[in-house]
Formats: C-alpha cells, sequence, structure tokens
C-alpha cells in the first residue's frame, strides 16, 4: 500500500472514530438531556405539589379565621382585632370588606396615615367578579398579585366570603376575608429545592393564562401573549399550546425575552381555579454536554497524536526497511558477485588439477614433469581446501552457529605453526619476515585453538599475501596482564608495508565477500571472507580488532583476547648459570631474547651482527671465558649466521656451542650450516620452552646433531587400523601410509571396527584411524563401544578421526566419545605423521 | 485639481462624519460599575409593557446584574400614591400632566425627582420639545416615553386597488369617501361608536376643537373654566362632525358593533373592507400584535398607515400629546442606577424602538423611522398642537368628547351641545 494510501485509511479511521465518538455523545447528550428535561419536569411537579400544599396551608389559616369569625359574629372591627392578634407574620395583613361596597377594613394602618385603618376595594377590579371565591373550606381561593391598597405593595391574597356583623345595625352582612401576603416576600421563599435548578424562575398563570404571580424573566401580563411576542406562532399552534399548558403537564423549549433558548416546564397546580404552575430556565444550565465535548477534544488529540506517532514510526520504519531493503539487494548482489567468483576461484583450481591430472597420466614415463605436476596439483588442492573452509566458515558465522570449543593447548605450537605455515609463501616472496615474541610466561592456555590459529593465521596470510615481493612483514606477540581473572592478553600485531588500503574499503572490510577494488587485488586469489570470519572469531572470543592502513604504505593488525590460562603449565625452568651469547640485527628480539635467557638462569650477551659477535667471542676465548652457547640469527646484514659459524669455528674452534636462529624454513640451509659447525637450530620466535629445551638438549648431549625430520624409520612395521567405509578414501590413506613403512587394514565401517578390535591379539594395532560418517555404526558410536571393551588394551588403544567433519564443535565430540585427536579430510600426509608420533610419544610416557 | 476636490471631499465626510457621532447618537457607556447587582421597578397602568421589558434586557447588556422589573399597580392613579411611600417603592413610575397643580397627587409629585439637572445628563434635546412639560422654574419632572394624536387608519393596499389616493385636504377626503361609496363600500369611514371615549367623533372633533383655541388665550381661558361661553369654540368641530356622520359615509350601525375601543377595532379594520378607520394614536398601538391574532389580515396581509384626518383645505392637525411620562422617584433604592437607566432610556434610537415595539407615536425628532407614524412627520408646523404646550386642562376634553359623540349620535343639536359646554361629564 502507498503512504498516501496508509496516510488515507488512518484519516478516515479516525474520522469513523470521531464520527462515533460524536454520533455516541450525540446520543448520550439526547438521553441525558432527556433524563435533565423530565428530572426538570418532575422537579416542577413537585414544586406543583409543594405550591399546592403552601396555597393549602395559607388557604387553611384564612378558613380558620373565617369561619372563627362567623362563629362568634364578630363585627368587621372585631374580627379586624381578632385576626391582628392571632397574626403572627410580620409582613402579612388583612382585609374585610363588605360585599356590596368593597370597603372596609386592614390589620395595618395606612402608610401615609398611621390611624387610618379603612381599605377600599371599589376602584380595583380585583373583587368585581368573584366567581373564583367558593365557600370555605372547598378549595383554595387565592387572587391575581395585585397591589394592595393600604401599602401599595404587590400582594396576593387569600380570600373567603364570611357573614359578619353590621356595626350599625347588628344585622349579618356579606363580607369577604382576604389574607394578605407580599409577592416579594412570597418569591424569597418560593424557590426550587435543587441547586442544580438554582436559575429557574417560578410563575403561576390562571386558566386565562394571565400572571398570578410572575417571575423576572415572564414578560407581558399573559404568558400566552409573552410566548407569542418572541415565538413564531400561529393561532393553531397558539391554541395547542394553551391547551396543552393550561390543562396537562410537560415542558418545552422557547425563546425568551432576548431570544435565548430557554426550557419551559408547566404542571396543573391542583385545587385552585385552573392555574398552572410554570418553571423557565436556560437551556443551557442543563448541563449535558461540556463533558461530552471535553471527552471528544481529547479523543480527537490522542487520535491525532496517534497518527502523528504512527506516521513518524512508519517514515522511520520504511526508512529503516529502505536501507535494509538495500543492504539485502546489495547483500544479494555481493553474494551473486561471490558466487560469480567462488565459480571462477573453484574451477580455477580444478582446471589446474584436472588439466595437470590429465598431463601428468599422458607423461607417466617422465618422472620430472609428473613430479612438477603433481607439486602443482597439491598446491591447486590446497587453495582449493581453504577456499572451500572459508566459505563453510563464514556460512556457520551468519547463520550463528559457530560454537567455540576450548581446549588446552600450546601457544608455542601455535606460533610455530603460525611461522611454519607462513614459510612457503615468505620465501616464495623473498618478504623479510620478524616474528617476534615478549614476555609469553605462560604456555599453555585454554581456548579454542582452532579459532585462534584462524584469527592468527588470515591475518598474518593477508599480509603476506598483499605486500609484494621483497616486501616486510613482522608479527610481535606478547603477553600482557587481563583485567579478567584467570586470563593473558594475547596482543597479536602483524604490520606490513604492501598495499594498504582505502578508508573507504575499510568501512566495509569486515563484511562478507567484499575485497578490494584494485588491479592488484584482483591478481591475488582471495575470497572476500578471511577479514570478516577473523573479525567474528574476535568478537566471538570477546576480543578486539583494529587496524590502521594507508595506501601504498602498509597495514597494521592488532588482536586483543584474553584468554585463560590452562590449569597445567611446564614445571619451573631453570637452568644452570652459564655465559651465553645471543646475536641479531633485530634489536627487539635481541631485547626480548636476552630477558628471557635471563630469566632461564643464563648471562645473556648480545650483538647486533657477526662480526661484531666474532669480536666478543674471540675476546673472551682470549680471556679464557669462553660463551656457553652463542645463539647467531642466520640473516644479517654484515655476514650472515652461516658465515659467521664459520669464523668463530676458524677463531676458537669447535668446543663453544652455536645455534642457528631464523624465521625460515631451515632445511634449505641445513647443510650449509652444519658443514659451518652449527650445532643445533632454533625458529623464530624464541620462546622460553623452546630456548629451555634446546639448551637442555644441547647441553645434556654436548653438540648433538640435528635429528633429521626425513627419517621416518621409527614409523616403519606400524599397524594401523582405519574405519573408512569410501573405498578411494581407504585407498589414498593406505597408500599414504605406506609411503613411510606403515601398514594399515581396513574395517569398512565401525560394526567391522569393532568386531577386529574384539577379536585382534593384543598389540596388533598401534592405534586406529576413525571414519565418523559411516553405514551401520558410525565412528563416534564404534569409539564408545570400543572403549566399553573388556580388553584393555582394545579399550585403550589410541583412535584419531580422520573425518570432513572439521568444525570445532565435530572436534569435540570427537574428544568426548574417547578418541585421542582428529584429522580433518582432507588429509595432509605431514599432519597425519605428526599425530602418530604424537600418539607414540604419549604412550611411551 | 482633481486632487483637490478629492481631499476637499474627503475633508467635508470626515467633519460631517464627526458631526453626526456628536450629535446624540453616540453610543450608550455605562458610567457605573457595571458589576453592580440591584434591582429597579417600574410601576405603571399598562398591562402589557414589552416595549419597556426589551429595553431592560438591551440595559441589562451593559448591566447584566440589575435586575429590572415592570409591575401594573391596580387603579394606579389611585395606588401610585400609597405605593411611593410604602416599603416596596418603584424607582420609576409613570406620570401624568394633570397630576402636577392637582392637590391629590401632591405627594406623588413630591417624589418626582428633577430631571433637567445636568447633573444626570438625560439627553432631553432628542424629544419634541413640545412634548416636554416644564415648570415656571424650567424644570422637568416628567420625560415623555410615547405621545399619542388622532388620526384614521387607512387601508393602503385598498386605496392602491381602488386606483385611490390617501386624502390629504377635505375635499380630497370627500371625494374618496364618495368614491369608495361608488364603489359599494358602506362604510369607507369607521370607528369606535359606543362610548364617548376614544370615540370616532370625538377623534375628529377634538383636533378641531384645539385649533380654535389655538392663538386666542381668552377663549383657552374660558374653556378650561367650562365657561358656558367657551361652547360656541366647539362649533367648527361639531359641525365637521355633524357633517361627517350625515354624509353617509359613516355606517353608524356597522360601527355600533365594534365593542371596545381598541381590540375590537383594530381587527375591525384588519377585516380588510374599511378603507379609513378613525381611531386614537393608542390604538394604533395595538395593531402590530394583533397582525397574528386577525385570522383575516393573516389570510390576505395588507399595508397600512395613520394619517391626519383631512378636516381642512390645509389638510389634518396634529395634536401632539405625551401619552406615557417616566419619573424618577427621588426617594428610590439605588437611585444612581435608577437615573444611570433613565440617562440609557432617554435617546433617540432607545425611544424609537420602544415606539416601535409599542407601535406608537415616538417622543423624538425623528418620526421617520416608523412608516405607519411617518405621515404625521410630514404635518407642518402651524398644524401642529400640543396640548401641554397650549395649557389645555383635562376638564376641557371631556367637554369636547361627550359634546362630539352626542351630537355623532343625534341625541343633541350643535346648538344644544354648544349651549351645554361646562356641563358634561
Amino acid at each position: 500500500m502507498k503512504k498516501t494510501g496508509v496516510i488515507i485509511a488512518n484519516v478516515l479511521l479516525i474520522i469513523g472514530i470521531l464520527a462515533f465518538v460524536i454520533i455516541d455523545s450525540y446520543f448520550e447528550n439526547r438521553d441525558m438531556t432527556q433524563r435533565q428535561i423530565e428530572h426538570f419536569e418532575n422537579t416542577t411537579i413537585t414544586m406543583g405539589h409543594v405550591t399546592e400544599n403552601y396555597l393549602e396551608g395559607e388557604q387553611r389559616i384564612c378558613d380558620v379565621w373565617a369561619k372563627y369569625i362567623e362563629n362568634k359574629g364578630m363585627t368587621i372591627p372585631e374580627a379586624v382585632s381578632y385576626i391582628r392578634i392571632s397574626h403572627v407574620l410580620p409582613n402579612a395583613s388583612a382585609h374585610i370588606v363588605y360585599l356590596d361596597t368593597k370597603s372596609g377594613l386592614s390589620t395595618r394602618a395606612r402608610q401615609d396615615a398611621p390611624d387610618d385603618f379603612t381599605v377600599s376595594y371599589e376602584r380595583m377590579n380585583l373583587l368585581n367578579d368573584l366567581s373564583w371565591i367558593d365557600p370555605i373550606g372547598e378549595s383554595i381561593n387565592v387572587s391575581r398579585a395585585y397591589t394592595n391598597p393600604v401599602n401599595g405593595e404587590q400582594s396576593i391574597a387569600f380570600c373567603n366570603f364570611v357573614k359578619v356583623n353590621d356595626q350599625n345595625t347588628g344585622l349579618p352582612r356579606d363580607a369577604i376575608l382576604l389574607r394578605i401576603l407580599p409577592v416579594a416576600e412570597l418569591e424569597q421563599k418560593w424557590v426550587f429545592p435543587q441547586e442544580e435548578f438554582e436559575s429557574i424562575e417560578l410563575s403561576i398563570i390562571d386558566a386565562d393564562g394571565d400572571y398570578i404571580i410572575k417571575g423576572h424573566s415572564f414578560k407581558n401580563s399573559s404568558f400566552f401573549e409573552f410566548y407569542r411576542s418572541y415565538n413564531a406562532t400561529d393561532l393553531a399552534s397558539s391554541q395547542e399550546l394553551f391547551n396543552s399548558v393550561t390543562s396537562s403537564t410537560g415542558s418545552f423549549n422557547m425563546l425568551n425575552s432576548r431570544g435565548e433558548d430557554w426550557i419551559l416546564g408547566y404542571t396543573q397546580v391542583a385545587a385552585t381555579e385552573g392555574w398552572t404552575l410554570l418553571g423557565f430556565m436556560p437551556v443551557k444550565d442543563l448541563h449535558v454536554s461540556t463533558e461530552n465535548w471535553l471527552l471528544i477534544g481529547v479523543v480527537s488529540a490522542g487520535l491525532l497524536a496517534l497518527f502523528l506517532f504512527d506516521l513518524v514510526v512508519m517514515l522511520i520504519f520504511n526508512k529503516k526497511l529502505q536501507v535494509a531493503a538495500r543492504e539485502a539487494a546489495s547483500a544479494n548482489r555481493a553474494k551473486t558477485d561471490f558466487l560469480s567468483t567462488m565459480s571462477h576461484d573453484i574451477r580455477t583450481p580444478m582446471n589446474a588439477i584436472i588439466g595437470l591430472t590429465t598431463i601428468a597420466e599422458k607423461n607417466l614415463g617422465d618422472t620430472e614433469a609428473v613430479g612438477e605436476n603433481l607439486r602443482k596439483i597439491t598446491l591447486a588442492s590446497n587453495h582449493l581446501l581453504t577456499l572451500i573452509n572459508d566459505i563453510l566458515d563464514i556460512s556457520k558465522v551468519e547463520s550463528g552457529k559457530l560454537n567455540l570449543s576450548p581446549q588446552t593447548f600450546s601457544v608455542v605450537e601455535t606460533v610455530e605453526n603460525l611461522v611454519n605455515m607462513s614459510q612457503p609463501m615468505v620465501k616464495e616472496k623473498n618478504i623479510d619476515f620478524n616474528f617476534r615474541v615478549s614476555r609469553m610466561e605462560k604456555e599453555y592456555l585454554y581456548a579454542d585453538q582452532l579459532r585462534l590459529n584462524q584469527i592468527y593465521i588470515n591475518l598474518l596470510s593477508n599480509a603476506i599475501k598483499y605486500t609484494q615481493a621483497g616486501g616486510r612483514v613482522s608479527v610481535d606477540m606478547g603477553e600482557e596482564e587481563s583485567q579478567k581473572p584467570g586470563c593473558v592478553r594475547l596482543n597479536y600485531v602483524v604490520a606490513d608495508n604492501g598495499m594498504g588500503m582505502s578508508p573507504e574499503f575499510m568501512a566495509t572490510m569486515y563484511t562478507p565477500f567484499s575485497r578490494q577494488t584494485d588491479s592488484r587485488v584482483n591478481k591475488i586469489q582471495g575470497t572476500g571472507l578471511g577479514l570478516a570470519i577473523t573479525k567474528q572469531m574476535v568478537d566471538l572470543m570477546g576480543g578486539t580488532i583494529e587496524c590502521e592502513s594507508e595506501q601504498g604504505k602498509g597495514t597494521t593488525f592488532r588482536v586483543l583476547l584474553d584468554i585463560p590460562v590452562a590449569d597445567v603449565q611446564r614445571e619451573d625452568m631453570k637452568l644452570d648459570p652459564m655465559d651465553v651469547l645471543i646475536v641479531d640485527d633485530d634489536e627487539v628480539l635481541l631485547e626480548t631474547a636476552v630477558d628471557t635467557l635471563n630469566s632461564l638462569g643464563l648471562n645473556a650477551d648480545r650483538a647486533t651482527g657477526g662480526l661484531e659477535a666474532l669480536g666478543m667471542v674471540a675476546h673472551r676465548h682470549s680471556e679464557g671465558r669462553d660463551y656457553g652457547v652463542v645463539i647467531l640469527d642466520w640473516k644479517m646484514p654484515d655476514i650472515d649466521g652461516t658465515e659467521t659459524i664459520r669464523r668463530i669455528r676458524a677463531e676458537v674452534g669447535a668446543d663453544t656451542p652455536v645455534l642457528l636462529i631464523s624465521a625460515y624454513d631451515w632445511s634449505d640451509i641445513e647443510d650449509q650450516a652444519k658443514d659451518a659447525g652449527a650445532n643445533g637450530f632454533l625458529s623464530k620466535p624464541l620462546f622460553r620452552s623452546t630456548l629451555y629445551d634446546k639448551m637442555s638438549e644441547l647441553l645434556g648431549t654436548e653438540a648433538k646433531s640435528v635429528e633429521p625430520e626425513s627419517d621416518y624409520s621409527d614409523l616403519a612395521g606400524l599397524n594401523i587400523l582405519v574405519a573408512e567405509d569410501n573405498d578411494l578414501n581407504w585407498e589414498i590413506i593406505s597408500a599414504l601410509l605406506g609411503m613411510y613403512g606403515i601398514t594399515a587394514e581396513r574395517a569398512e565401517n565401525g560394526r567391522i571396527a569393532v568386531e577386529k578390535m574384539e577379536q585382534a591379539a593384543c598389540g596388533s594395532y598401534e592405534l586406529i584411524f576413525m571414519d565418523i560418517q559411516m553405514p551401520e555404526m558410525n565412528g563416534l558410536e564404534a569409539t564408545r563401544t570400543i572403549r566399553a571393551l573388556d580388553d584393555p588394551w582394545a579399550s585403550s588403544i589410541p583412535i584419531v578421526a580422520m573425518t570432513a567433519d572439521a568444525f570445532s564443535e565435530n572436534v569435540t565430540e570427537c574428544l568426548n566419545a574417547g578418541m585421542n585427536g582428529h584429522i580433518a579430510k582432507p588429509v595432509d600426509i605431514k599432519l597425519v605423521i605428526k599425530e602418530i608420533r604424537r600418539i607414540r610419544e604419549e604412550n611411551k610416557q | 485639481m482633481k486632487k483637490l476636490l478629492c481631499i476637499i471631499l474627503a475633508v467635508v465626510a470626515a467633519v460631517s462624519f464627526a458631526a453626526c457621532a456628536g450629535s446624540g447618537s453616540a453610543e450608550f457607556k455605562p458610567a457605573l460599575d457595571t458589576a453592580r447587582n440591584c434591582s429597579i421597578t417600574v410601576a405603571g397602568s399598562y398591562d402589557n409593557f414589552e416595549a419597556l421589558e426589551a429595553a431592560f434586557d438591551r440595559f441589562n447588556a451593559h448591566y447584566p446584574n440589575v435586575r429590572l422589573s415592570y409591575v401594573k399597580l391596580d387603579d394606579y392613579n389611585n395606588s401610585i400614591g400609597t405605593a411611593l411611600g410604602g416599603n416596596d417603592k418603584p424607582n420609576i413610575f409613570f406620570s401624568y400632566a394633570w397630576m402636577i397643580g392637582n392637590e391629590k397627587y401632591d405627594s406623588v409629585v413630591s417624589h418626582m425627582e428633577v430631571l433637567s439637572d445636568p447633573a444626570l445628563k438625560l439627553n432631553l434635546d432628542c424629544i419634541r420639545p413640545g412634548l416636554i412639560n416644564r415648570d415656571a422654574e424650567g424644570k422637568v419632572t416628567m420625560v415623555p416615553v410615547f405621545s399619542r394624536t388622532y388620526g384614521m387608519l387607512v387601508n393602503d393596499d385598498l386605496f392602491k386597488k381602488e386606483g385611490l389616493s390617501v386624502p390629504t385636504t377635505k375635499a380630497e377626503f370627500d371625494a374618496v369617501c364618495k368614491a369608495f361609496s361608488d364603489k359599494g363600500y358602506k362604510s369607507p369611514v369607521m370607528g369606535y361608536s359606543l362610548k364617548s371615549s376614544s370615540c370616532l367623533m370625538n377623534t375628529v372633533a377634538y383636533p378641531l376643537f384645539l385649533a380654535s383655541l389655538a392663538g386666542n388665550a381668552d377663549a383657552l381661558a374660558k374653556a378650561n373654566s367650562l365657561d358656558p361661553a367657551a361652547g360656541e369654540y366647539m362649533r367648527p368641530a361639531l359641525e365637521a362632525v355633524d357633517q361627517l356622520m350625515k354624509s353617509g359615509y359613516v355606517d353608524l350601525a356597522e360601527c355600533d358593533k365594534i365593542e371596545d375601543n381598541y381590540s375590537k377595532v383594530i381587527l375591525r379594520f384588519f377585516e380588510g373592507d374599511v378603507p379609513m378607520m378613525v381611531c386614537a394614536g393608542d390604538t394604533v398601538s395595538g395593531t402590530k400584535k394583533r397582525e397574528s391574532q386577525s385570522e383575516a389580515f393573516t389570510n390576505s396581509p395588507f399595508a397600512y398607515s395613520f394619517h391626519p384626518i383631512p378636516m381642512t383645505d390645509k389638510g389634518g392637525y396634529f395634536i401632539d400629546s405625551p401619552s406615557i411620562e417616566f419619573s424618577v422617584n427621588k426617594d428610590c433604592s439605588d437611585l444612581d442606577m435608577t437615573n444611570e437607566f433613565m440617562r440609557f432610556l432617554v435617546s433617540e434610537k432607545e425611544l424609537n424602538d420602544m415606539a416601535s415595539v409599542k407601535r406608537l407615536v415616538t417622543p423624538t425628532k425623528d418620526m421617520a423611522f416608523d412608516a405607519v407614524y411617518a405621515p404625521f412627520g410630514k404635518v407642518p408646523a402651524e398644524m401642529t398642537f400640543s396640548p401641554e404646550v397650549l395649557g389645555v386642562k383635562d376638564q376641557l376634553t371631556v367637554q369636547i368628547r361627550v359634546a362630539a359623540f352626542k351630537v355623532g349620535k343625534g341625541e343633541l343639536t350643535i346648538d344644544e351641545a354648544i349651549a351645554q359646554y361646562g356641563t358634561f361629564e
């Protein structure tokens, strides 16, 4: 739905809700108004009853007076005297006038003549028509409001016919008794009892509509005249209104003299001559609508605020969605690009493998050409394997399924592995490579070694990969104090002077599938996943990774990881005191090496070049204080290590043991160094344990020659059980092992492996290489079954997983099942041999 | 040149506007605390006084908490004196010129405040001078609220329908009467004729009688003192009545069917077949309200107006006399607010508004605002008489009224009536 559509829908919804509220309020108001009107009418009726009671009460007093006067046969003066005595109301008075003359006496004197009590109604038309006066006790005989002739006040009179005795003749004479109450006083008492109707005004009209008592807002002398004066009407309607008001109870709205909407309630006053009580008040005083408007206002404001809030949220959400969509499109593009790249990158080594295999098959007779082809096939295969591993890793990272499998490992081995892995490329590109280690106190740590290696290797291989031939790459690794208890902080810094990275690329370099767009980069094989994986791994391990880079000048990556120290550490490494000379052109290495040697209990001197070392060795020799050991770097600016050894030997003879150190694979210089007189070799970096082991070995065996790694005689004759369901894999592993004189027996699945172990005599197999995914019984189950065998030999035989399940959790799973190691397919025979030797070493111990 | 002309015109317009603004038509501005809470009562003899009640509402727009009410006093002329001295004193009351000098009303007069006191700032100048009654010292204690006059209601549409014009001279009057008569109208002229009060005979005769006394102080003095010799001054008036009644244009039997001199006169006129209904201005005051009460008029409404009765060659006379006057009870409570109300009321706007509602002749100088009475605004000054200015006494009016009635009814000859001047009651 488009934004406009959403807005219109919202507006319509708001209008709908408001319409509902307004309509509901309207009906509520209408009901409330109706209830108020009914209440008003009821109150008017009640007021009518009150009025009726009041009138009856006042009339009763008049009746009592009249009866008493008649019974006593009083004259008018006597009656006036009697009333004057019994009268208690201060403003009330009474008149008794003869019916024929309409004149008589008042209980109160005239205002302007204090002695004059006479009163006359002769000129008033009040008593001209007396049909409204009934005999005593029959009804309420109350007059209209009229002017009291004695004091000029507007008054009403309760009347009765009475018989009085004529003063002169003593004969009975008809007279009228008037009990008179001022209207002003009556108006003060005569108010609506309910507070909510305090603004109401009351009137009483007679059967003709003329006011008996007139409220302030009532105009004219007749109510119907008043109605007609200010309200549009016709004769028929006027008559209908007249009939209704003078004969029933109800209410209706009408305009007052100011054109305002007022409500008039009317009810008949019983026991009168057709009197009607009128209640008149402004419609607005019915108090029915203000709260609802407040509700409507609040609902409107609330809906508007909600609408605006939703609108803003929707806009923000849309913006985020747009960004996400862009990112998704970008990621999709990147994946498409990646797949395209992968297709290219996979096909390239596959092409090499297939092509070279074909060439090798054609040239089976040419051993040299086949060897060269196989070497290239190996390189292409390794690249393909790296590619596949990276893809799998990033896939796991992205799916959030990457878990760490910590285990105790040796940092020394990790670094050795790093150095070893980097050597081929370093050598190929003739890169000035330095790997320095400082203050590595703890050799054994507890972490996911595989992932740690991945971090370090990725950064190092990137540095080497993106540094031009002849460039420089250095690695500084050190141990720092960690804030986390039980941990050390490993500081790993890889610096190169390679091509560097642009700021734009640095902003996205940790994004999967991203590679710098650079013609130089495009020539370099890569997946664009290495840094993404590295970052994810570092984050997963709770570490930090920082990068400084400048195009054309190089890049420096720094990784800080807090890694728990393993419970098991090497015993205290101390050697007997001895003078040692360490020679290297790398000041940093010299510094750390001297520290390390000193920590072993040795006295280390330093020299920064071969010539300086020669001088120092010669000087010591002349003093009869030869160095116990001389440790020389192979590559030095003046004369290299081999030459220096040669000269030392020439100068001081063969007594002083000399160790040659190198950051490179020293197999190439091994023969040359031995010829020059080297007693041994050390690989950079110089770990404390490495130095300790080598120095102990050197001092213990005294110039023992280095054991060549190419001697596999120790492996000859070993018999290994290989549980492998795949014929090709079985063929490969059996052939590879056979190359080293190792015999292998195959078990096609886990069950057969178990059976073989049940049937095998003690010592029949050195170890078992166990595939994991096999029919009938998998490797894990088979391992657990073997571990459960009764035969102690069989149950404790080393079992090493050899599987394509290469993730760390797979490794952990294998170890948990009771295996002793893990080798990932495709197998690297060197690793296999190394693993066999490790197992054997452990068995010896 | 044009520019100069424009400037001059603009200046003239501005000056004119300023002059108009300062001529008394300025809006009323309250001089007292507008939140004042008090009551003012006006006592009078009218059963209804809607016009005054409408003025109350307008005054309440300025002073919302002042409670104004009109009270009709029974037997007003006798009870007003008592009321003014009683507990429930009215603030304002109806007053009449005849009260002054009448011993019976001395107490009433003694309560009257001097309304010409400049401190009260009443705009008496908006009232026609002939209506204001000043004492020897020039003091004014009564302010006319309405005026009354004598004339005839004319059915304008009927005249139009018959192609006739409203007569402005005696000759035209006779011609119109003949024309209507010829057209089948049984009684082109009608009026109340049952009793002498407000009868058509007196309405015709009284202006003529005053005209014969005007400018003749000796005659007026005799007439006021009911000297039989003054009867001769009635002759022109009685002759006019006699001639009219005998002309055949007045169907006396039809007139006698009109039961009272007010509502029935109006309702008869609204029947629509009477070209000219002779009556007093007070009767005209009831026309507006009775339009809706008359079925005939509701079904066939027509335009009507009130004209002087053209009994001379110069036209008809305009007897300009106060109908109702207001006096302020100087002993009342809240006298200052009472005077504030009077200051509000005595203005051309309010008096005209009241006259318009009451359908009575306004006492102000502007008579043209009400189309019904507009013809009287055109009567020249020499044809206008004010009984108060002339000094006509009440007993004089009784003489001419009864004489004219009796002559008109044929109960007396003109000579007999003249001879009996001073004896009529």
